[in-house]
């Protein structure tokens, strides 16, 4: 707890700078992060931040220590070879993408290192910083590389803040940008740069194993609560921020551990959190919103059963009568009765039941919705009458009001359905 | 140069591991899955260090077992992302080799105090250790370096698989439903591979280290194919690309005083590069103004 | 109009194909008379390839079912054959026309077994019956698409099936080609097989098959050519989406899950 004040309250200096580091890095990363990957192209990240390690370690050779210019020099050229070459494999090459990816980002990784070795046997003291780079640590940050880090972090949020509309283009409709006379060549191309300095920026706090998941996770997850570009955005940068300083924490509180592999735990906790429960999309909501809809199928059909047992005459049905009618779902007989008796939809009458009013009206609308789709599909799609039942089954439960109107003058207000069933209407 | 024991022997490992890698890494490439092989790669390591944390040593059955399990589940997960929550399938394999190597790195450190594993050795591996790293029967006697045995079991596996399921693999890279519709199991083979493919990582990553079975996985395959135009010569290139790059890997990291698994990655690369300059541009248009004859 | 075939080769029941949230195909439901050569029309994005991929379990119907030979599809697979659209394979594949050919002697080999000279022959012949004897050995991305698509046919007579079922084979073929191919597939009828081929040239389709199927999300007509291929008919399939259709579509996608689906 009292690490946590400590932390929090931001006595110490530095971890002011650290923290401010990393909520400029995060919304960077998942600015640019969230257009690539609406540009499906995600993994071009992974490769770049692969790409970056022979940059630093030469970097690191030639100035002799740990100079961040001479780092963010060198990550920036090596990562830029790797981009031009995966582009120009692609162009050149009968190579499919991911093989060209793949490789780029192995050799570009294999050859760092070779060079990693090589620093470590020259017995540089300053190495043990070098492999920061690796799986990151935030807490190294200090307030020089804050300039730099966060420089670099505020020149790529307000590039794609200013240029939202054209990086858009770039992301959607590539194509139809050039023919309305964007040059979009020079968008990808200024696109680009900004990927690799956001994964620059990123292997100090984060390392250049992991930076992919700064770029690819915030969106992602993000994509699954809205459709909204700028909500997008904003969305992405939050959730990417907040893993980001609780990746920090962690780090504070256990030296010996690195700060990226946390914050990527705490990145992926908050994307299955959305994949499982955003409105929606997420699957848990999509699995609970489809039990809610059978419930009401299950409901509507027994108002249906009702309904036409009136039309043959008989006014009301024994429960019995209605698990004979429903044998394998006694169970949820049960609820819909339940249901229906607590809507005032039914009445119960000892073993008896029967419609009300507004069950009435309600039922003849289900059977009014089946009965005209049964009416169009034997009409207008020319499936057999004894086909167009279990179709009319499912889609009598989602036909809106608008639609049944459209159906309705359509079919010109038909009498009968195609197995010469009365249409019932208020 | 006189005969070189401890050369000979690193070299063969490394060719060994080299073609065992290529020859998985060959369908991997045709089925557009390089990524998914890199996703992989990464995702074997919480199974690596629990692993080891269970037998308290790198050495133990544990350790395999529980690698490949993890790699099977990455790719489960990649599968369930993408058909169940729909995630598109780039941004499934990213978040999912990430994580699992996000939290095999915590786990390394936070066992790295009970017991002896080295991260380093995990991440890039140390082929040249191979020599005093010798297999000892519980009698004493000496039967040579370890991870030779291993490598030469990984090999006889992976040749078997592709010699057995030859016809099998190649359906299903070229056109999977067509596979499917003439009754072949591509699902069960895709698995199998990526068994396959997961258990060669676990097995060589003493060796040359996790990140970088990637390369061999990917790199030998992608420079063949760019000199060859049918299946066996891609698959012979791929070989022999392996020992190439073993043997010219060797002696380089011994010239240069460096990692022996990052010097054969950069000589792969530096042989892919070469071969696409060479073969690029050529090889593609030929490719389009033969097909509008 | 739909008209049903006696002793039919294949019946779809009622059939209903979506994928994820999008219906594609709406109760299609019709049988397919045997030793026949049938045209599947209709406009793009029509859901051709989806029927004939829901044909052969490549995609699984969210309702209705079919009977290949009066058997479910698992019981029959290697009497059907497919020939795929052109474009799903990547043709950069290392392979030539050989052994691509050699594939369709798979199904009938089994796990383990290799091709040896008996499938060879079979893959020979094949090439020979499409006019391709001459291209062999070449690698298969250097072939014009009309040739790509004369190994996609060669590959399915190796197989040597009783059902065809051709995606488009004639896309970017030339006239003499397809001419060429037409005979062949005549031929094949003759013999007893039934040949269905998507196909999306109305008027050499009328010269070309015997039965037509006419599609257009649902089923417009299915039957002998000059009963079926009427103007009303031809306006129906080609004359735009059904109205109310696209809109129960739309309401179906907006969903957060597929009511279709039970
Ligand atoms: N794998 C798929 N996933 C989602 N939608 C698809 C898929 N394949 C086809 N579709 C959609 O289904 C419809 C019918 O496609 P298809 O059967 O290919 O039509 P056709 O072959 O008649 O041109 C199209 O609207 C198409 O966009
Ligand atoms: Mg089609």
């Amino acid at each position: 707890m009292d690490n946590f004040v400590y932390f929090f309250t931001f006595q110490d200096l530095s971890i002011l700078y650290v923290v401010i580091g990393i909520i400029l890095l995060g919304i960077g990363s998942a600015y640019v992060g969230t257009y690539s990957f609406l540009d499906k192209k995600a993994l071009l990240g992974d490769a770049i931040s692969h790409a970056v390690l022979p940059g630093i370690c030469l970097g690191f050779i030639l100035a002799g220590e740990k100079n961040p210019v001479y780092i963010v020099t060198g990550a920036f050229i090596s990562g830029g070879i790797a981009t031009f070459l995966t582009s120009w494999l692609k162009k050149n090459t009968k190579l499919s993408e991911d093989a060209i990816i793949a490789s780029i980002l192995s050799v570009f990784f294999g050859f760092g290192i070779v060079l990693l070795t090589v620093i470590q046997k020259s017995g540089n003291p300053e190495m043990a910083g070098l492999n920061h780079f690796i799986f990151g640590n935030a807490i190294a940050i200090l307030e020089e590389d804050l300039w730099i880090y966060g420089g670099l972090a505020v020149i790529i949020i307000l590039s794609l803040t200013i240029f939202q509309k054209e990086f858009s283009l770039l992301v959607f409709n590539s194509d139809y940008g050039k023919a309305i006379g964007y040059p979009m060549e020079i968008i990808r191309f200024a696109f680009n740069v900004l990927m690799i300095l956001s994964v620059v920026i990123g292997i100090q706090a984060i390392g250049v194993v992991l930076m992919a998941a700064l770029l690819i996770t915030p969106g992602a997850a993000a994509r699954f609560w809205t459709d909204n570009l700028s909500k997008l955005l904003l969305l992405a940068a939050l959730f990417a921020v907040v893993s980001g300083i609780a990746g920090t924490y962690i780090s504070f509180v256990l030296p010996q551990m690195p700060t990226g592999p946390w914050v990527v735990v705490s990145l992926s906790f908050i994307a299955l959190i959305s994949f499982l429960f955003a409105p929606k999309k997420g699957t848990i909501t999509r699995y609970f919103s489809r039990n809610q809809y059978l419930k009401k199928t299950n409901n509507e059909h027994l108002l249906k059963a009702l309904y036409k047992n009136r039309e043959l005459g008989q006014r009301m049905l024994t429960i019995e009568n209605i698990y004979e009618l429903y044998p394998y779902q006694k169970k949820e007989i049960k609820h819909s009765i339940e249901f229906l008796f607590k809507e005032g939809l039914i009445l119960k009458n000892q073993n008896f039941i029967s419609l009300t009013d507004y069950g009435i009206h309600e039922a003849k609308r289900v059977v009014r919705l089946h009965r005209l789709w049964e009416t169009y599909l034997t009409e207008y799609m020319n499936i057999a009458p004894d086909h167009v039942h279990d179709s009319a089954e499912k889609l009598e439960h989602i036909i809106t009001p608008e639609l049944e109107a459209q159906l309705e003058k359509r079919l010109n207000f038909p009498q009968l359905d195609p197995h010469q069933e009365n249409i019932p209407r208020d | 140069m006189s005969f070189d024991q401890n050369a000979f022997l690193i070299i063969l490992t490394g060719s060994l591991i080299a073609i065992s890698c290529g020859l998985l890494g060959v369908f991997m490439m045709l089925r557009k899955m390089a990524m998914t092989g890199d996703a992989i790669s990464h995702a074997v390591l919480p199974g690596i260090v629990i692993g080891f944390f269970v037998a308290g040593s790198q050495r133990g059955l544990e350790v395999i077992i529980g690698a490949g399990i993890l790699g099977i589940i990455a790719t489960l997960i990649i599968d369930w992302l993408r058909k169940k929550a729909r995630v598109q399938l780039d941004a499934s394999i990213g978040i999912t080799f990430t994580l699992l190597f996000a939290i095999g790195i915590i786990l390394i450190n936070l066992f790295a105090y009970n017991v002896d594993l080295d991260q380093e050795c995990v991440l890039y591996g140390e082929i040249a250790y191979l020599p005093i790293d010798l297999w000892v029967t519980g009698s004493g006697t000496i039967l040579g370096p370890r991870i030779t045995y291993l490598a030469v079991l990984n090999f006889t596996l992976v040749a078997g698989f592709i010699y057995f399921f030859f016809k099998e693999l190649t359906l299903t890279s070229f056109d999977e439903s067509f596979g499917s519709v003439m009754g072949i199991p591509s699902k069960g083979i895709n698995l199998a591979l990526m068994s396959m493919v997961s258990y060669t990582t676990v097995s060589s990553f003493e060796a040359v280290g996790a990140i970088l079975v990637v390369a061999l996985l990917v790199v030998p395959p992608a420079t063949a194919f760019l000199w060859t135009k049918n299946l066996m010569p891609l698959i012979k290139l791929t070989t022999i690309l392996g020992i190439g790059i073993s043997i010219l890997g060797y002696y380089l990291a011994y010239l240069f005083d460096s990692s022996i698994a990052g010097m054969m990655v950069t000589v792969a690369g530096v042989l892919f590069l070469l071969s696409a300059l060479i073969k690029g541009r050529s090889s593609k248009s030929a490719g389009t103004s033969m097909a509008n004859i | 109009m739909i008209i049903q075939a006696e002793s039919p080769v294949l019946e779809i029941h009622d059939m209903t194909v979506s994928y994820d949230q999008s219906p594609v195909l709406w109760n299609i439901d019709f049988t397919l008379p045997s030793g026949q050569l049938i045209g599947i029309l209709g406009p793009n994005g029509a859901g051709k390839s989806t029927l004939i991929k829901a044909i052969m379990g490549l995609v699984n119907p969210t309702g209705g079912y079919v009977k290949v030979f009066d058997k479910p599809l698992e019981e029959v697979r290697s009497r059907i054959s497919y020939v795929p659209q052109r474009e799903s394979v990547d043709w950069n594949f290392p392979a030539s026309v050989l052994d691509v050919v050699m594939m369709g002697t798979y199904g009938k080999l089994g796990l383990f077994k290799r091709p040896g000279k008996r499938e060879k022959e079979v893959a020979l012949a094949s090439l020979d019956q499409v006019g391709m004897s001459a291209f062999i050995n070449r690698q298969i991305s250097e072939l014009s698409g009309g040739q790509q698509q004369r190994v996609f046919i060669a590959r399915a007579l190796a197989q040597d099936a009783d059902l065809y079922l051709m995606d488009e084979p004639f896309a970017g073929v030339d006239i003499a080609t397809e001419a060429a191919i037409f005979e062949l597939l005549k031929k094949m009828a003759l013999e007893g097989k039934t040949v269905v081929v998507v196909h999306h040239d109305i008027y050499s389709a009328m010269t070309y098959f015997d039965w037509m199927i006419m599609l257009n999300l649902h089923l417009v007509a299915s039957g002998p050519k000059n009963q079926v291929v009427t103007e009303e008919l031809l306006r129906k399939t080609y004359g735009g989406k059904l109205n109310l259709l696209s809109k129960v579509s739309e309401l179906v996608r907006k969903q957060d899950f597929n009511p279709l689906e039970h």
